[in-house]
This record gives structure tokens, C-alpha cells and sequence, in this order.
């Protein structure tokens, strides 16, 4: 092994992490993940079926609403086109 | 895992000169580990898997870091080598020149003079076939040297 080698090892040498490192992973290891946690995973999947069924019948009532416009607009056009005729037979 | 422990963290720490970045990975590499243990049929094998796992990681962590390019809020030398003999200043000039190569030659360095691994064993780690593991080490060293003399570093340390 030659002189810049020897440096590399050197250089190279382990290095010992920060004193409570164990502990660290140790306590990440216990820590629940939200996704291993039934509780939470159960309240997100109702918030998400929730906000699904929500937003649906949100747009339900606009797409009636809507319609219902239409409809109004449909039946004076209709008045107005009834009164025309009448007008104009003798 | 006491008995890993600096192996693991200053695997990523050489890879990665960044301490925050490798006590992330080396925790990361320690919970799979937990996570695989069912796989691990002894305790070389779990040496190996270790070293595979953070390797691969880092180099991860290392390409994530490059998209998103953060300031290190540590990149201050090691506080404690296991070895600390030799040129203090020199091994700061090397740990940086090896940081600074491409992934592969950087890992193999690494590989090579943290962990003392022949080319076989770090072509097994590394999935890499020997004679690009030798290949690696060889234009790896010629630059090293290259760039020590152009810093007006000699084979033996500070030339005046």
C-alpha cells in the first residue's frame, strides 16, 4: 500500500456517530406509522369517502338547479311565442 | 446494532459529508434492516446487507440532494474517528476530493479504504464486475494524485 493509500485509510477512518443515535432508531422504530395506525387510517378513510360523497351531491344540486333554470327560461319563451300567435290571428 | 453502528454512519457520512443527511440514512438503513430480518441468515450476511442498503441510499439521498440542492447546516469535520492519526488537514483535502467524484468511483473508494474490502467483495456489494471495480480504483487514485500536486500536496504531505 503506498503512502497516498495509507492517507486514504486514514482519511477514510470509521466514524462513530452522535451518542443517543441507538436510541433514536429505536424510538423510530416504535413510533406508529399514521398508515399502521387502525384508528387513523379508519378516520382518514371515512374523511375520504366523506369528502367523495359530499362533492357528488354538491354537484347533484347544481347540475338541478341548473336544469331548472333552463326549464324557467324554456316557458316564457313559450308565453311569449303563445301570445304572439294569438295576437296575430284575426 | 452497537456493533454496526459507526460502520453504517460513516459509510453515508463518506458518501454523502454531510452529517445531518447520513445519520437520516444510516437510521433509514437500521430500520430496513429490522424490517428484513426474517431474510438475514447471519451475521456476515447482515454486514453485507448493511453495507449494500446504505451504499444504495446514499447514492439516493445524494440524487435527491442534487435535484433539490440544500445548504448542509453542518459540514464541519468529523467530531470523533474511530482511527485519528495522521494529517488532520490532508484527510479534510481527501474526504472532500472523494465526496466530490461521481457516484460509482466515489462508492468503491469508499468501500475500499473505510471498510479495507478487496475488489470481489465490493464488486458483490455494488453489483459491478471486478475489473470495473479495479478500473474505478485506478482512475480514482491517478486523479487524487493529480489534484494533490496541483494543490501542492506531496505523497507525504505538505510540500514547502
Amino acid at each position: 500500500m503506498d503512502p497516498l493509500e495509507q492517507q486514504l485509510k486514514q482519511a477514510m477512518a470509521r466514524i462513530e456517530p452522535p451518542a443517543d443515535f441507538a436510541a433514536r432508531v429505536r424510538a423510530a422504530g416504535h413510533r406508529p406509522s399514521a398508515w399502521r395506525s387502525p384508528a387513523l387510517a379508519a378516520a382518514l378513510m371515512l374523511l375520504t369517502v366523506g369528502g367523495g360523497l359530499a362533492w357528488r351531491e354538491h354537484q347533484g344540486q347544481i347540475a338541478k338547479e341548473q336544469v331548472m333554470t333552463a326549464m324557467r327560461i324554456t316557458a316564457r319563451k313559450l308565453d311569449r311565442i303563445q301570445t304572439h300567435i294569438k295576437e296575430v290571428k284575426p | 446494532m452497537r456493533a454496526n453502528q459507526s460502520m453504517v454512519f460513516s459509510l453515508a457520512y463518506h458518501l454523502l459529508h454531510d452529517r445531518a443527511a447520513a445519520e437520516e440514512v444510516a437510521q433509514e438503513a437500521f430500520l430496513a434492516l429490522h424490517r428484513s430480518l426474517q431474510r438475514i441468515e447471519s451475521p456476515e450476511h447482515a454486514v453485507f446487507w448493511l453495507r449494500k442498503v446504505t451504499v444504495q441510499r446514499s447514492i439516493d439521498e445524494g440524487r435527491r440532494r442534487m435535484r433539490r440542492p440544500q445548504v448542509p447546516l453542518d459540514d464541519q469535520p468529523p467530531l470523533a474517528t474511530v482511527d485519528a492519526k495522521g494529517d488532520p488537514l490532508l484527510s479534510g483535502i481527501l474526504r472532500r476530493l472523494i465526496a466530490s467524484l461521481p457516484e460509482a468511483p466515489r462508492s468503491v473508494m469508499v468501500l475500499r479504504y473505510q471498510e479495507d474490502l478487496d475488489p470481489s467483495e465490493i464488486s458483490r456489494i455494488l453489483d459491478m464486475p471486478v475489473s470495473t471495480v479495479k478500473s474505478h480504483l485506478q482512475r480514482s487514485l491517478a486523479l487524487l494524485r493529480e489534484k494533490l500536486e496541483r494543490r501542492g500536496v506531496g505523497e507525504f504531505g505538505w510540500t514547502p
